[in-house]
């Protein structure tokens, strides 16, 4: 073994020139995956993050089938004790109460159908970033202010300003009829466009108040900012409201399965990509192991011919492969990583993105994730589809004759 | 000349009037559709009514008075539970407005809320505001005939028209020879099922024959039902013009 271990480095290094530049287009590749998977697995996190920051949170608790029909009786009761229980058994501060209703919104001259949020004013900043999104006025003061914030899509539509009335009517818990009539003291712009265009937020104590609600409220919200935590997270949630069998624990991508999907289509559009960069960098080294054999048909003929099988050449010249691939790869990857890293400690800024982010509230630097996954994935696809694409070259030194093979010039 | 003039003339009157009678004694189902309305609505009535909306783990009724005058005129204000005493609907037309004394404001219900449950039942909007889309935005077809009570029931197949604003893909509609509507199927697009309009409990009231109870059943919500319960109604009464305007919405005068 240490024979041909030595007799393969010799090999590979009698031209020198030519190994170098394998070496060079493998560990290009791979340099190239790592960076990209990285940065494109960096840019879901930052999606999901964003996402999970602006309202959603990352776990919920509601009632059981509450999400697929959301029923204003289908409601948790004494919301905010459960709420405050949850905080000190999970140790996590970042816990806000809401409940949602439905009802018809009148302005002086318009009248729509929107969404109505009740929340808890105190935490709410702590599980969206609606509240630092003011643009207008000032966000809900305290937990039972008579007074509303509402999306600036909604407030343009409905022609209305800071310190203007709204009628709300609606249907309360209780079936009766729900009707109120709120100033609007501020005005925020999220970004996104559903929650500008169908949200309005009032204080929890307020909104149980006008929809007959008696203490109950309809979602529990829980925010961490690390995203990966979140089956953990949703486990220890599960079991702490274990108590109340009508309760769930919904995870950001049962809540959003929306972005789940556009993420798995996009992931997968990019491994397109990939598997293009892969193949031509696999077919390059295809051509250099092809040539390599070739040319040393004479010399394999004769090692033949003094009783070498055919086997452990095939052996050799697979050694051959691994050595210069591992080589590479290896290189490949530290390049990749430490690209990846500076970025990690820097931040990509793309020029133009500083603006909009800071407009949304939201960090204006890309980092890569450096991950297991984003380092590995890469080089592992490169490793095994070159070492594939020296077998067939290897294969063919089973077809040769000792003497023919002796004869090729 | 004179003479013939005359006889002329008579012929055409009585040519009028022949064709101007039934000649058959099946009537179209045009003419059945909007004899039901007509007898349903009647020129203008008065009802106490009770609604109650039912779901599987909780129920609520809610009393009120409904005046109606033609077929395009209503007015409904509720009376009990207290809670939601005072609260008012006004329909004209298409139009439809709300009142809630707790607020003391008159809002219009916008186009866009025409599907959402009327004061949370399982009664839309539109089902509330536009029972004469039936006569004027619908094709209609007997199907078949059937008996209810020793009655003819027909049968009736109602398509919208292509350009009609209607949400159905068709409705059957079941209505007896004395013009009571029976029921009422709701399909959508697809021709599958959504919702069932069915009727119980035909009682004489002022002299007249009166569905009192109907009940809205959502198919894929068996559990989840409201039902309508008439019970008294006057007919033909005389209802000052007032009754049907936003100020009288706002603000009843006894």
């Amino acid at each position: 073994m240490n024979t041909t271990f030595r007799f393969a480095w010799r090999n590979i290094w009698r031209h020198p020139r030519r190994t170098i530049l394998t070496m060079i287009a493998i560990g290009f590749g791979c340099a190239l995956l790592v960076f990209s998977i990285g940065f494109q697995l960096g840019q879901y996190d930052l999606m999901i993050a964003n996402s999970v920051k602006i309202f959603e949170g990352l776990i919920q608790v509601q009632k059981k089938g509450y999400f697929e029909d959301s029923k204003m009786r289908s409601s948790i009761p004494d919301i905010q004790t459960l709420t405050e229980r949850l905080r000190k058994q999970t140790g996590i501060m970042d816990i806000s109460p809401r409940a949602n209703g439905f009802a018809l919104v009148s302005s002086e001259t318009r009248t729509y159908g929107t969404m109505i949020i009740g929340v808890d004013p105190k935490y709410e900043d702590k599980v969206s970033i609606i509240p630092g999104l003011v643009k207008e006025g000032r966000y809900l003061a305290q937990e039972d202010a008579n007074e509303v914030v509402i999306g600036k899509s909604l407030a343009k539509n409905m022609k209305l300003s800071i310190g203007d009335e709204i009628t709300l009517m609606g249907n309360g818990r209780d079936g009766s009829i729900a009707a109120t009539i709120l100033p609007v003291v501020g005005i925020f712009e999220s970004g996104s466009k559903d929650l500008d265009r169908n949200i309005i937020e009032m204080p929890l104590a307020t909104f149980q108040d006008t929809f007959s609600m008696e203490g109950h409220g309809h979602s529990i919200v829980i925010y961490h900012k690390d995203a990966k935590l979140v089956n953990e997270l949703q486990k220890t949630v599960l079991q702490l409201v274990e108590d109340q069998e009508t309760l769930t624990a919904l995870r950001w991508d049962q809540l959003q399965p929306g972005l789940k999907e556009a993420i798995e289509l996009d992931y997968s559009s990019g491994w397109f990509t990939y598997i293009v960069l892969v193949v031509i960098i696999v077919f390059s080294i295809m051509n250099t192991f092809l040539m390599s054999v070739m040319e040393r048909t004479r010399e394999f003929g004769i090692m033949l011919a003094l009783g070498y099988k055919a086997l452990n050449i095939g052996k050799l010249v697979m050694l051959e492969a691994c050595l210069l691939t591992i080589v590479a790869v290896f290189i490949g990857t530290l390049l990749g990583v430490a690209i990846n890293y500076y970025f990690y400690v820097h931040g990509l800024t793309l020029s133009g993105m500083e603006e909009i982010a800071q407009m949304y509230n939201m960090p204006s630097t890309i980092t890569p994730q450096i991950s297991f996954e984003s380092i590995v994935i890469g080089p592992l696809i490169i490793f095994f589809s070159t070492i594939l694409s020296a077998l067939y070259p290897a294969l063919r030194i089973r077809l040769l004759q000792p003497i023919e093979a002796m004869r090729r010039v | 000349m004179e003479k013939y003039k005359t006889c002329f003339i008579s012929c055409i009157l009585w040519i009028l009037l022949w064709h101007s009678l039934p000649v058959n004694s099946e009537p179209s189902a045009k003419d059945i559709i909007q004899a039901a309305i007509d007898y349903y609505r009647d020129e203008s009535s008065f009802s106490v009514a009770e609604m109650t909306i039912h779901r599987p783990d909780w129920e609520r009724t809610m009393k009120m008075q409904v005046w109606t005058q033609g077929i395009d005129k209503s007015l409904v204000r509720i009376i009990a539970p207290k809670k939601d005493k005072g609260n008012g609907n006004l329909v004209i037309g298409d139009d439809m407005w709300s009142f809630t004394p707790k607020i003391n404001r008159v809002i219009k219900i916008p186009a866009s809320m025409a599907h959402q449950g009327w004061m949370g039942s399982d009664f839309s909007n539109n089902d509330v505001a536009k029972a004469d889309d039936l006569i004027e935005k619908f094709t209609h077809r007997i199907l078949d005939t059937q008996h209810h009570d020793n009655k003819i029931l027909y049968i009736i197949e109602s398509i919208p028209h292509e350009d009609a604003p209607v949400v159905w893909g068709k409705e059957i509609v079941k209505v007896r020879e004395d013009f009571l509507m029976i029921a009422q199927e709701f399909y959508d697009q697809d021709n599958q099922l959504v919702k069932t309009l069915s009727t119980s409990d035909i009682k004489m009231m002022s002299g007249k024959l009166t569905v009192a109870t109907q009940r809205m059943q959502k198919v894929d919500k068996p559990n989840e039902w409201t039902e309508f319960h008439i019970l008294e109604a006057d007919y033909g009464v005389q209802i000052p013009d007032r009754y049907f305007t936003l100020s009288h919405l706002r603000n009843p005068r006894r």
